[in-house]
């Protein structure tokens, strides 16, 4: 009882100035705006890199189309990559210098092309200004999907678990820019996993979004 | 808003509606120029480079025809005036030393087409000084005279003196010695309407004193325009109406012309008709005329609707006035708006876009019955300390002014009167002008050097006299206008008095027994299409028509 009594003692000073700030300052303002950009059917056409392989890099181009359920869900119904590989330093000064290959894995591991499908949730939604005279809006959203990753072997087709983040940032009705940051968790054998990286921008035209 | 104010607030936009910017006179030969000297490059500052007119066409160069009053030296008019400086001379040497100018020596005619060459290869600040120096000495008979009053005045324009231009081209329509030159005066006199000029010597006696026959149709039709208003302004709207009436009806000059008319017909009808409702409406469409223009035209509907108490109607015509991406737009627009909901029983939206009057762009604003509104929102919501606060508000922010006016001083000194003053109208106007001449006055010790003595000492005595008599025109429109403002601010008060008496009667009410709160108003539900952004205090352009104010009501529902 003591207890409980000192306890509404600390309390009650905060209680009362809530409540006087409240009576003295009612009200919660807000800005109630329409959402000025809505996607609907997105095409995205993009270019990136496959930066996370010691023995080479991937220069990657990229095509997807997205259909938008609503402003905060979509199915990035498919999407299909393609990868122009380009052998590191690393590697040729291995062969080179010190006539050491890596292991044959590690060359027919290297990803030709994939294609995919995710879903993407966008969250997140909102405007900067920029040097105090214009503003951007953006949404980030976070994507989750399936893959199959073409790799450098004959019999080379591999299933993949896709997830990733990305932003958009708008630039009108029908256009806006992309920035996706996934990795193909590719799995390469029985027991074994190969993490793909993947960055990539591109640009993203919308078709048929209503006002 | 009360119908008076409603007026004048009409009659006041109607004279804001600035002219949209001429397009340039096209060179298509209708006009002869002096011919540019060989391997002159494309004039400076937009002027015109004339085709290489007909031999016939042609003034005569300097080259070609030297007038015969240049070959003899000055004319007798000018020769004289050296002379009986000379007899004031040993009265008082210094003081005549110093005011007056120096006798115009002999400038020959190739210094004019050197000048010319100077101001068609881009180079202005060289062509000003010797062009004046060349008319000092030229008699007004010279064909070539209006022509090298016309590149001077283009000169000081391209340097940014728009003001002395004005005067070059103005002088040029009102002496008229040669009438190839006029229209090309007119037209650039025409562009310069658009910022802030001498109204009388360009609008009055320019314009609004031209014998019209002879102008080109576009510039004809802007002084037909100028003329209407002038006969408008003078309560002669017959008069006013046969300018209007040579208006070609596409022409945005009909359009302005029809929006004036409309503006004075309220003056004089004590209830607007629907068609007159209709007319602006018509306007505010009106593609011809500039955004300004249709923006003051759906506020006239919008006042007048809601004078006619059609608020809804008031509300859709305060959607019509479209302002570019980011632009604040302004604050008697928001204030009207808030009072337009207010009467609509839209409390919370009315309380929104006073938050947004709170801004810091809209902070120097004289809005006297913001803070009324505001506590009417607060009382009618039973919030009775904040609605006290509120009211309370108005008389601490304006507490010197009010005092001001209580004691009888002269209100042009209080310096937020001043403001409210200067911010609308005639007086914003006029003070406009003066700050362009002072900045002008400021760029002219740029030319100093380059100017040479007689022009440069001509440009600032010239500049000197405006400002005094831009200066007298303002103090005496601010005079009139600060008595205006000032009404507003105690008629503000007045009320806010009466409020704060109610206001302190409900604060000591006694509840009654079995009393119950209101219910709360049911909360609009954001749409899947809407955003929120909480407000915390950091106010974004592009948010300020979106305030919403979520608030409960306190009242007390009595039961019976």
């Amino acid at each position: 009882m003591r207890y409980a009594l000192l306890i509404l003692l600390f309390l009650a000073p905060g209680l009362a100035r809530a409540q006087a700030e409240a009576l003295e300052n009612p009200g919660a303002v807000s800005a109630i705006q329409e959402r000025q950009y809505r996607m609907h059917h997105e095409l995205l056409l993009g270019v990136g890199v496959l930066p996370d392989d010691a023995f080479y890099k991937g220069l990657v181009g990229t095509v997807s189309y997205t259909y938008h359920f609503s402003d905060t869900f979509a199915w990035q119904v498919g999407r299909g990559t393609y990868s122009y590989n380009v052998q590191t330093g690393l590697r040729r000064q291995l062969e080179r210098d010190f006539e050491v290959a890596p292991t044959a894995s590690a060359y027919e591991e290297q990803v030709q092309w994939m294609v995919g499908s995710d879903l993407m949730w966008s969250p997140l939604y909102g405007k900067l200004a920029v040097l105090n005279n214009k503003v951007l809006h953006f949404e980030a959203f976070l994507l989750g999907g399936g893959s199959v990753v073409k790799i450098n072997r004959a019999d080379g087709f591999r299933p993949a678990a896709n997830v990733g983040l990305g932003m958009r940032l708008f630039k009108g009705d029908t256009v806006s820019f992309r920035l996706d940051v996934t990795n193909n968790v590719v799995f390469t054998g029985t027991r074994n996993i190969n993490n793909v990286l993947s960055v990539q921008l591109g640009t993203a035209f919308n078709f048929g979004a209503t006002e | 808003m009360n119908p008076r104010s409603l007026v004048a607030a009409l009659a006041s936009a109607a004279l804001l509606v600035s002219p949209a910017p001429a397009a340039a006179q096209s060179s298509g030969g209708a006009l002869p120029m002096p011919p540019p000297p060989a391997g002159a490059q494309r004039p400076a500052g937009g002027a015109t480079t004339p085709s290489a007119p007909a031999a016939s066409g042609k003034p005569a160069g300097a080259q070609a025809a030297p007038p015969a009053t240049a070959a003899n030296g000055k004319p007798a008019a000018e020769g004289d005036k050296p002379a009986a400086e000379g007899e004031a001379a040993p009265k008082k040497p210094d003081a005549a030393a110093e005011a007056a100018p120096a006798a115009p020596k002999k400038v020959e005619n190739a210094v004019f087409d050197k000048a010319l060459q100077d101001y068609f290869d881009g180079d202005p600040r060289a062509a000003a000084g010797p062009l004046y120096a060349w008319l000092q000495q030229a008699p007004k008979t010279d064909e070539n005279y209006a022509w090298g009053q016309y590149f001077l005045a283009r000169s000081l324009i391209d340097l940014g003196l728009s003001h002395a231009g004005a005067t070059y081209l103005s002088r040029i329509a009102r002496e008229r010695t040669n009438p190839n030159v006029i229209p090309r005066a007119l037209d650039s006199l025409k562009q310069l309407t658009d910022r802030p000029h001498d109204e009388v010597m360009i609008d009055e006696q320019v314009f609004g004193a031209l014998d019209l026959g002879f102008l080109p149709e576009e510039t004809g039709a802007y002084a037909h325009y100028q003329q209407g208003l002038v006969d408008l302004r003078v309560g002669n709207e017959r008069w006013a109406n046969t300018h209007f009436a040579k208006l070609s009806e596409t022409s945005a000059e009909a359009s302005r012309a029809k929006f004036a008319l409309l503006v004075t017909r309220l003056k004089s009808v004590k209830e607007p008709s629907e068609e007159l409702i209709t007319d602006f409406l018509g306007l505010s469409k009106d593609e011809k005329l500039t955004r300004e223009a249709r923006n003051e035209a759906a506020l006239a509907v919008a006042r007048l609707r809601y004078e006619r108490k059609d608020y809804t109607g008031a509300l859709e015509a305060y959607n019509l006035v479209k302002l570019p991406e980011l632009d604040p737009g302004r604050a008697s627009l928001y204030l009207e708006e808030a009072w337009t909901r207010y009467k609509l029983g839209e409390l919370r939206a009315s309380m929104g876009i006073l938050t947004t009057l709170d801004a810091p762009v809209f902070r120097d604003e004289f809005l006297p019955d913001k803070y009324l509104l505001r506590a009417l929102i607060y009382r009618d919501l039973c919030h009775y300390l904040p609605a006290k606060r509120a009211a309370k508000e108005l008389t601490r922010r304006f507490a010197d002014s009010l005092e001001a006016v209580r004691s009888r001083e002269d209100l042009t000194q209080d310096a937020r009167l001043r403001r409210a003053a200067d911010a609308h109208g005639g007086t914003q106007r006029a003070a406009r002008f003066m700050e362009l001449l002072d900045s002008e006055s400021e760029r002219l010790g740029r030319y100093a050097g380059s100017f040479g003595d007689q022009l440069f000492a001509h440009l600032v005595k010239m500049y000197a006299l405006s400002r005094a008599e831009a200066v007298r025109v303002h103090d005496a429109r601010l005079a009139e206008a600060v008595r205006q403002e000032a009404d507003t601010l105690l008629r503000a008060a007045e009320q806010v008095r009466l409020m704060e008496y109610e206001v302190g009667l409900k604060l000591y009410e006694r509840v009654k027994k079995g009393a119950k709160v209101v219910p709360p108003e049911d909360e609009q539900e954001l749409s899947p299409a809407q955003v929120a952004f909480r407000f915390s205090g950091e106010y974004w352009n592009d948010e300020l028509k979106s305030y919403r104010v979520r608030i409960e009501s306190r009242c007390i529902e009595e039961t019976p």
